[in-house]
């Protein structure tokens, strides 16, 4: 996964934030427990909501303690303890970091990857005898991921499909409650979420897949011939927000369906999170300190 | 039956402009145009009828005190259930409404003449499935062969309502929209001069 799943801070209650950092150091910590203090630094926001929506929709009441940790060796933070979901979002983090891993030394080599592959090797091996008919599911979807490359498929609904359904499988097993209607509602946010995951991390690689000549759905579905990069986003935009905000659309009218715990912070994050991204990737691409100055935007609406 | 003031989201002896308020709200948010292009829209409907019903039993202990209440009718959404076998359009129909899009695409595959009809359904196959961009493109041609035609229009505009739909909603929840916008700020100026003109004074004196 790659991090895009992001609450919109200022618009966060105080309480709703440190829950959510409760729910995002309560990951990290559950990582560096069950695979080693390294692994943490493959912690990412797309699993933190996983966990935090899974636990939301058990009603899980979250155990909270005051600890330090090695980033903040000083300061106590609220933690969420012992927390089955969050586990599972251990898991998962670390078997999807595992395969990128795979992934990018197929793609490029590196010794970076590869020193990352060996410390990542025992972590795997674990989660994954933990959770053997996961590890089937994202295997097969890498298999159709690669295939769909090869082929340099053209269409960037196509391409998605794999990841798409793969972290809708995802989070339907990590549903544990026996209503059908449910898993179904979760099934459908998690194929919605995953192609937005895909799509949006499409568009804001463009210009390092034109470089390193790596295979992009959106440059072979709009026949990207060399023109000037600007201009070919300014082109596509357009249409590309079209799905992407489509696809946020039917996430929020789900996530209305489901009957479930912190609403305050989820919907943050589906509504302001995810729409604030869309904008910002699809509008400055090259900024580089683009959550800042969406902060600062933000600060300044207070006075209005 | 679940608490009906549950169902509404709203405190336990609520007044009535206050219920009325509630489940306006709740029509609103899971009213079948909102999952027309969703395929959870049957899990909406029951959330519906919830609503409906907490809201009729409500309105009915609120009768017992007070009379004169009519339910606002809200135009329930039935799905089409016509008889298969007229045509391959009508039978991918069928399939579409009852949820087998297997069975629609297979349908559609086997018609040969392409025609503006062809590309609407296989619009909404994409649509139900997620593939959101494929949609868009083959009710694009739709409308494009058939620019007259109402219904394949309609699900264009469903799909740019949807999203015109969420991204105020991020608005509304940010705050942004609270002043008054420019046209009704005209619309004060205007009639504020009117209303001076007819008492023999002028407020904006160029008109």
């Amino acid at each position: 996964m790659f991090g895009y799943i992001m609450p919109e801070k200022p618009e966060l209650k105080i309480k709703e934030y440190e829950l959510f950092r409760g729910y995002y150091c309560g990951l990290c910590k559950s990582m560096g427990r069950s695979f080693g203090t390294l692994s943490r630094f493959a912690l990412n926001y797309d699993s933190v909501f996983m966990g935090l929506l899974l636990a939301s929709v058990h009603k899980e009441a979250p155990v909270l303690k005051r600890e330090t940790c090695i980033a903040n060796p000083v300061k106590k933070k609220w933690i969420v303890k012992d927390s089955s979901h969050i586990d599972f979002a251990a898991d998962i983090n670390v078997m999807l970091t595992y395969y990128k891993l795979k992934d990018d030394i197929r793609d490029e080599g590196g010794w970076i990857s590869r020193l990352g592959l060996y410390m990542f090797q025992r972590g795997y091996r674990n989660a994954a005898a933990r959770n053997k008919q996961l590890d089937v599911i994202i295997a097969s979807s890498i298999d159709s991921q690669v295939q769909l490359e090869k082929k340099r498929c053209a269409s960037m609904d196509e391409a998605a499909e794999p990841f798409a359904n793969m972290l809708s499988q995802l989070i339907i097993a990590g549903y544990k409650g026996d209503e059908d209607s449910t898993s179904r509602i979760l099934g459908w946010i998690g194929y919605n979420l995953g192609k937005w995951i895909y799509l949006i991390d499409a568009y804001d690689d463009m210009e390092k897949d034109i470089k390193s000549g790596s295979y992009n759905p959106l440059l072979s579905q709009y026949g990207y011939e060399s023109q000037d990069i600007r201009i070919f986003r300014s082109g596509i935009m357009d249409e590309v927000r079209m799905t992407l905000l489509q696809i946020l659309s039917q996430v929020t009218a789900s996530i209305e369906l489901l009957d479930l715990t912190n609403k305050g912070i989820i919907n943050n994050i589906l509504y302001e999170g995810l729409y604030g991204r869309t904008e910002s990737v699809l509008n400055c691409t090259a900024c580089k300190k683009r959550s800042c100055m969406r902060d600062e935007k933000s600060l300044r609406s207070i006075g209005n | 039956m679940r608490n009906p003031y549950e169902v509404l989201g709203i405190r336990e002896g609520t007044d009535v402009e206050g219920i009325k308020r509630a489940y306006k709200e709740l029509v609103k948010k899971y009213h079948p145009d909102q999952y027309r292009n969703n395929p959870l829209s049957d899990l909406a409907e029951e959330k519906l009828k919830e609503i409906n019903e907490a809201y009729d039993y409500l309105m009915k202990k609120a009768e017992a005190q007070s009379s004169g209440y009519r339910r606002q009718e809200e135009t329930k959404y039935s799905r089409n259930q016509e008889d298969p076998g007229r045509s391959y359009y009508d039978q991918a129909r069928t399939y579409i409404n009852m949820g087998n899009i297997a069975a629609a695409e297979e349908i559609l595959n086997r018609i040969s003449f392409r025609g503006g009809e062809w590309y609407y359904l296989r619009g909404l196959i994409f649509m139900r499935r997620g593939w959101y961009n494929e949609a868009v493109t083959n009710f694009k041609t739709a409308v494009d062969m058939e620019p007259g035609n109402y219904e394949f229009r309609e699900a264009l505009n469903r799909v740019m309502n949807a999203n015109r739909q969420y991204q105020s909603t991020v608005y509304d929840r940010r705050g942004y929209s609270t002043g008054p916008d420019l046209c009704s700020i005209c619309q004060c100026l205007i009639c504020t001069d009117c209303c001076c003109e007819c008492m023999g004074g002028d407020f904006i004196n160029c008109c």
